[in-house]
């Protein structure tokens, strides 16, 4: 009772008295957030706004915010890039990379964390320190390799090497979410006559789910951003979104227009993917398991 | 089906020894209860029914056959565990059919069984929910219902009810009780709870440090402990401990209060001849056991009786629960834990009041000092009796 009285006297006398301290502070933490957010979507905006504009205003010295809006720059974009089949490329491969990283990774992080492997802690950190290599390092005898079995520009070659990178990570994600899974939830589905297999399909991974989603975001994400080995690896027909605007770097000139609309393309699909799985990475999916 | 026990071991690989040397029979048909308090061994033995856990050494026959080694999925036992265990992706209906689905059980045959369980159980209208949307009740329910709708050979509980609140876990009780009399399945079922134990069992095995300590009918256990352990374990309030001499009188024992002049008279329990020896090396020192409702309380006193000074009165509705102080030089009861007499609780009694207590001479248990065997009991195979403990 007491609280919800003070809390009336608060709201009433919030105009006539000072703000108090707790409150104050509160209030300069939402403002210190909101400039930290600004600084950080500030970019954003200016690249969204750099795509619908005219090449005049782009080019122009004084930065200007309103502007007659144009789709020339897509539409250059598309015509004379042949930015549709690079996109293409690059859903291609970041989509069968996700597939395959959470498919495998999801059958070795069960057989981690359930199966008894002998030096299981150990092969665990090994696992993950595959990660901890600088990229650059294996780069250049990744493109000898791949020169040798023919897969230098093409999708598998690619889709390998992004497989090999990311699955160190979704396994160690996702031996954590596994953990959390209450054995009776496997030992239940064990007297009820499944197989491992089984069990991990019908029962482990709809629990985890939540877990699946985060992971394919982190996966989606590291993919689809890359771009050193997309690099080295690709020339023509595999050719991904983000070396593709690197290219519209030239040596005398910067393509700003072609750039800007390219790189509001390559947001786009991210952002639909983190707000569509967002829905699932709610915890609780294990609420009503056990107890 | 009948289930047998012979010579089971678990000794986990970090060396604890969870179950040790077992010998069991559990007749078919029978609801037997393993009985003890948490790491006794009880759930390890209840596991390696299941084929969750593999015995270390002995074999484990069901129905007859050798089922040691054999897959948990093969058995055909089903369990219902501590937590429930639902699979929370799916609706009610699908945890409960899984298992026959599984199985190949036809449709239509799922459909009936479905249709019989969820009428036993009275959890038709539940069947499109998800695990989460029930109260803990309705859980335990499902998990009863995906365990019977199999019709398996063994029904195994750990500890079903521990989740429950007191109300919902005495009407549960009741209700699994009368499912088994009507479906008279082999069932094991592991607790901690000595009512649950006493109302629910045809028969209680009592563990504690992996050992099985004693094997027989709530009665038995209650009448007979084989050990002072037992005796403890076993009935609320807990049984009274008092040490005693105990001397040989003829072909029987005579027994008197340690430390005090108060003799037992009256009281002579009969022995066999080991015992009259054992006493002889233990200096004639020993236990007794007293149920707090084998005592009658009297304002006046007897032979025999003992004086003390009534305490304090705890009223538990039918029954109050009276805890008695010895009011002579050096009577005590052992570790000085209060000594409890129920009492009906119409009986008027004041705190504070001298009365005399008598020890009811057929239902006492002499337990061994040292190693806390029972050396003779005087309580006969008897009538259950509430507690008839009156003052006159």
């Amino acid at each position: 009772m007491t609280t919800v009285n003070e809390a009336k006297v608060a709201l009433d006398d919030s105009a006539s008295r000072p703000m108090s301290r707790p409150r104050l502070w509160l209030r300069l933490g939402h403002a210190a957030a909101a400039g930290v957010v600004l600084l950080w979507l500030f970019p954003v905006y200016w690249v969204v706004l750099t795509s619908f504009k005219p090449i005049v205003e782009i080019n122009s010295a004084i930065p200007s915010f309103v502007f007659e809006p144009t789709l020339e720059n897509y539409r250059d974009l598309f015509a004379k890039f042949e930015f549709a089949g690079v996109l293409l490329n690059s859903i291609i491969v970041t989509v069968a990379t996700c597939i395959v990283v959470v498919g495998l990774g999801v059958m070795a992080a069960y057989a981690l964390a359930r199966m008894n492997v002998p030096g299981e802690k150990h092969l665990a950190l090994w696992i993950l320190s595959l990660r901890f290599l600088p990229p650059i390092a294996v780069a250049i005898p990744f493109y000898i390799q791949w020169q040798d079995l023919n897969l230098l520009d093409t999708h598998v070659g690619l889709i390998v090497v992004y497989v090999a990178f990311n699955l160190p990570f979704a396994i160690w994600l996702l031996r954590g979410f596994l953990a959390d899974v209450p054995i009776e939830l496997e030992e239940a589905a064990l007297l009820d006559g499944l197989s491992r297999l089984q069990i991990l399909w019908r029962v482990v991974v709809p629990v985890i789910l939540p877990g699946l989603a985060s992971t394919s975001i982190f996966i989606f994400v590291f993919t689809w951003n890359e771009y050193l080995m997309a690099l080295m690896l690709t020339s023509m027909n595999a050719v991904t979104v983000p070396v593709t605007i690197s290219k519209f770097v030239m040596p005398y000139t910067i393509l700003w227009g072609d750039l800007s609309a390219a790189v509001v393309i390559q947001l786009v699909p991210m952002l639909a993917v983190v707000f569509l799985l967002q829905r699932h990475i709610v915890r609780g999916m294990t609420l009503g398991a056990v107890k | 089906m009948a289930l047998v026990f012979e010579g089971i071991q678990k000794v986990y690989p970090n060396g604890f020894r969870a179950v040790n040397h077992l010998d069991l029979e559990v007749k078919d048909g029978e609801f037997f209860t393993l009985l003890g308090p948490s790491g006794c061994g009880k759930t390890t033995t209840l596991r390696m029914i299941a084929g969750l856990e593999t015995p270390s050494a002995g074999k484990v026959f069901i129905g007859g056959r050798d089922f040691t080694r054999t897959h948990p999925r093969d058995r055909d036992v089903a369990m219902v565990f501590q937590s429930y265990a639902l699979y929370p992706h799916m609706t009610v209906r699908e945890n409960l059919v899984l298992n026959l689905k599984v199985r190949k059980v036809a449709a239509d045959e799922i459909e009936r069984r479905l249709q019989e369980v969820s009428r036993m159980l009275g959890i038709e209208r539940l069947l499109d929910s998800k695990p989460a949307q029930l109260s803990g009740g309705q859980r335990q329910r499902i998990a009863l219902g995906r365990a019977l709708i199999r019709r398996p050979n063994i029904f195994l509980m750990d500890e079903p009810l521990s989740n429950l609140d007191l109300k919902l876990r005495e009407r549960t009780r009741t209700e699994l009780k009368a499912l088994h009399e009507r479906l008279r399945v082999t069932t094991v079922y592991v607790t901690h709870d000595q009512a649950e134990a006493l109302v629910l069992s045809d028969r209680i095995g009592i563990m504690n440090g992996g050992e099985l300590l004693q094997v027989g009918t709530p009665q038995e256990i209650y009448d007979r402990p084989s050990s002072v352990f037992v005796a403890k374990f076993v009935g609320t309030p807990s049984i009274n401990l008092v040490p005693v001499t105990a001397r040989p009188a003829g072909a029987a024992l005579a027994l008197g209060l340690r430390g005090a002049d108060w003799d037992l008279a009256g009281i002579t329990l009969a022995a066999e001849d080991g015992v009259a020896t054992r006493l002889a090396q233990l200096g004639g020192q020993a236990v007794l056991g007293v149920r707090p409702e084998a005592v009658t309380l009297s304002y006046q006193a007897t032979a025999g009786a003992i004086p003390a000074i009534v305490e304090l009165i705890e009223p538990m509705g039918s029954v109050n629960h009276v805890v008695l102080r010895f009011d002579g030089p050096g009577a005590v009861t052992v570790d000085d834990e209060p000594f409890v007499v129920v009492m009906r609780s119409n009986e008027p009694l004041e705190h504070g009041a001298r009365v005399w207590a008598t020890l009811m001479p057929d239902r006492l248990v002499l337990f061994d000092e040292q190693s806390g065997e029972a050396l003779a009991t005087l309580s006969p195979r008897r009538e259950w009796c509430a507690p008839r403990s009156s003052i006159d």
